[in-house]
């Protein structure tokens, strides 16, 4: 079985892992290695999804997640261990991480992936292009790990025909000649509320006609206790703040229940929301392709329903 | 006098290849990946458009640098007269058949083109090309010139010897610097680009791009073997099950839709 390594790290719980390992798992043997500290419950976790092993590594440089330590580590642990395929979680700083990571190493990467699988010394990789709308399948080959992240809601998380005993191993790196060439000066200000946590979202798309109309988007979320959203027109026209952005080059959120609002539902956009439990949509157009992805529709001018759709949930 | 350098990449206009996919007429030729639809606009992605205009607001605040845009492809003459009218000062093409390298094929010869023409010390890309949305290039540039690469920027200035960038990120903006040469990804959150003037339009007419060809950088065909090949282009499947509910008017049907939600509990 080739050697599988499922890279993570800063993982709230170990949920945030289920993808990925699943994915591991139907690809080869897998060894998660997990950057800082295990969330709580990893080893039963890992058991549940088949991990053959368990990679721990507690530097204290890479609590600071700054990526030349963390490319620094990877490519030690790489050129160590040499695996067969390389996994991470897509999502912001893996988008870099995983291709400085490849640089480093010679190999090939692909990112948004969709599905992975291994054919003796070649790995198939279907991603999205394009937006999403178009998926393209590539055939990677040459020198290895072929290094691939994993767009979130890729996979369905499954646990292992049969559980595993996974062995948990220490993995000392030596960072002592890695200085960040990224400094902070001023961090990202957590306001405690984020898109992709919330369990009921309301987006607005360009079907609300003007920007003063995005405040019944935001008068709708109070109302059902969800968070306002939007597509990424609106907020390339400053209609709202890039932090509402769900999509492709935006948030990646998973609700239970996802509004949509006067969007039409391309594919940029269902990048971002595809994986709610429910989708509802309002939309002027019968045709349009957000309608395809939602269990409940209504077709009309979103700018005459939001208004009932207020009323009815202050009613009660 | 400082050195700003930009990739781009001509691309087919993804809008109108996701309205074709969309209307479930985009055609793929016979190779399996090509699309063939000879109606879709080729243009430059949009980032990097905007990573060009990071380079001129950074211009603009009174930094005397030279802007030059490399393009790597078959013919992207259109796209870098288009950086010229723009206000590029220097247009360089490196000239490469389409599927004959990769994106880290790309980055080599964007690596060598850089090292052999007097270096750089600020390379701007767009964070990702809208045709594959791979946006790996950026990485693999910054780890073939040993340089940062600080990626999502909504706006990007010069401190020093330092370049002072603010971030994107999913928990709001950050602000982080890194010493340059250094590679900053752009992305949608800078703002529309400007338009070109009616005289830099005139002037770059009679700008030509610099040709170059991989052997001229001191690549190889090996140097370039693609690992990563595309083997095909599909639009997949979507099953559409909505349950449209058409009441009397919006009210009824938003009664209606609330009340649904609520016997699932997916609203209180």
């Amino acid at each position: 079985m080739p050697d599988v390594v499922a890279v993570t790290w800063g993982l709230g719980s170990t949920e945030e892992a289920d993808e990925l390992l699943t994915l591991a798992r139907r690809c080869g043997d897998v060894t998660w290695l997990n950057l800082g500290q295990l969330p709580e419950g990893a080893v039963e976790a890992a058991a549940r999804h088949g991990v053959t092993s368990i990679i721990q590594t507690n530097d204290p440089k890479l609590e600071q997640a700054g990526a030349d330590a963390t490319v620094e580590a990877l490519a030690q642990y790489c050129r160590g261990a040499s695996p067969r395929l390389v996994l991470f979680n897509q999502d912001f700083e893996s988008r870099l991480i995983a291709p400085r990571l490849a640089g480093r190493l010679g190999t090939p990467v692909v990112m948004n992936a969709l599905a992975v699988a291994i054919d003796r010394d070649e790995t198939t990789v279907t991603a999205s292009a394009f937006g999403g709308d178009t998926h393209a399948e590539y055939r990677l080959s040459g020198p290895t790990p072929h290094v691939v992240a994993v767009m979130p809601n890729a996979v369905s998380p499954e646990p292992a025909g049969s559980p595993t005993n996974p062995a948990i191993e220490q993995f000392a790196v030596d960072l002592s000649g890695v200085t960040e060439r990224i400094r902070i000066v001023t961090p990202a200000r957590t306001d405690g509320a984020r898109l992709e946590d919330a369990q009921v979202i309301v987006a607005g798309g360009r079907g609300l006609g003007s920007s003063t109309n995005f405040r019944l988007i935001e008068e709708l979320a109070e109302a059902v206790d969800g968070m306002p959203a939007a597509s990424r027109p609106l907020v390339d026209d400053g209609w709202t703040e890039a932090s509402r952005q769900v999509g492709l080059t935006g948030r990646i959120t998973r609700p239970a229940l996802y509004m949509a609002l006067g969007i039409s539902g391309a594919s940029q956009h269902m990048a971002g929301c595809s994986a709610a439990k429910t989708i509802v949509a309002v939309n002027r157009d019968p045709d349009a392709a957000i309608f395809r992805y939602a269990k409940y529709g209504i077709v009309g001018d979103c700018l005459e329903i939001i208004p009932e759709l207020i009323a009815a949930v202050r009613e009660g | 006098m400082m050195r700003i350098v930009i990739c781009a990449k001509e691309v087919l206009d993804s809008d109108a290849v996701n309205n074709y996919a969309l209307a479930g007429r985009l055609t793929i030729g016979d190779d399996g990946r090509t699309i063939t639809q000879t109606a879709i606009p080729r243009l430059m992605n949009a980032y990097d458009e905007q990573a060009i205009e990071a380079a001129l607001r950074i211009r603009d605040t009174g930094v005397e640098c030279t802007i030059t845009v490399v393009s790597v492809g078959e013919d992207p003459s259109a796209i870098l007269k288009h950086a010229a009218a723009l206000g590029a000062d220097e247009i360089a093409h490196i000239k490469l058949v389409d599927g004959e390298t990769d994106c880290a094929g790309v980055a080599a010869l964007l690596a060598a083109y850089i090292g052999t023409t007097g270096a750089a010390d600020l390379i701007l890309c767009g964070r990702q090309a809208s045709d594959d949305d791979q946006g790996v290039v950026p990485a693999l540039l910054g780890e073939r010139l040993n340089t940062p690469v600080i990626t999502i920027a909504r706006d990007v200035a010069l401190s020093g010897s330092a370049v002072r960038v603010t971030r994107v990120t999913p928990d709001g903006d950050a602000i982080v610097e890194a010493d340059m040469p250094a590679v900053v990804t752009i992305s949608s959150e800078l703002g529309a680009p400007r338009y070109p003037t009616a005289a830099r339009s005139m002037q770059a007419r009679r700008m030509a791009p610099v040709v170059v060809t991989p052997t001229d950088l001191g690549l190889t065909t090996d140097d370039l073997t693609p690992r990563v090949m595309l083997e095909k282009l599909f639009v997949p499947a979507v099953q559409g099950n909505c349950e449209f509910i058409n009441g009397a008017s919006p009210a009824e049907s938003a009664r209606t839709l609330i009340s649904r939600l609520r016997e699932e509990r997916l609203l209180a």
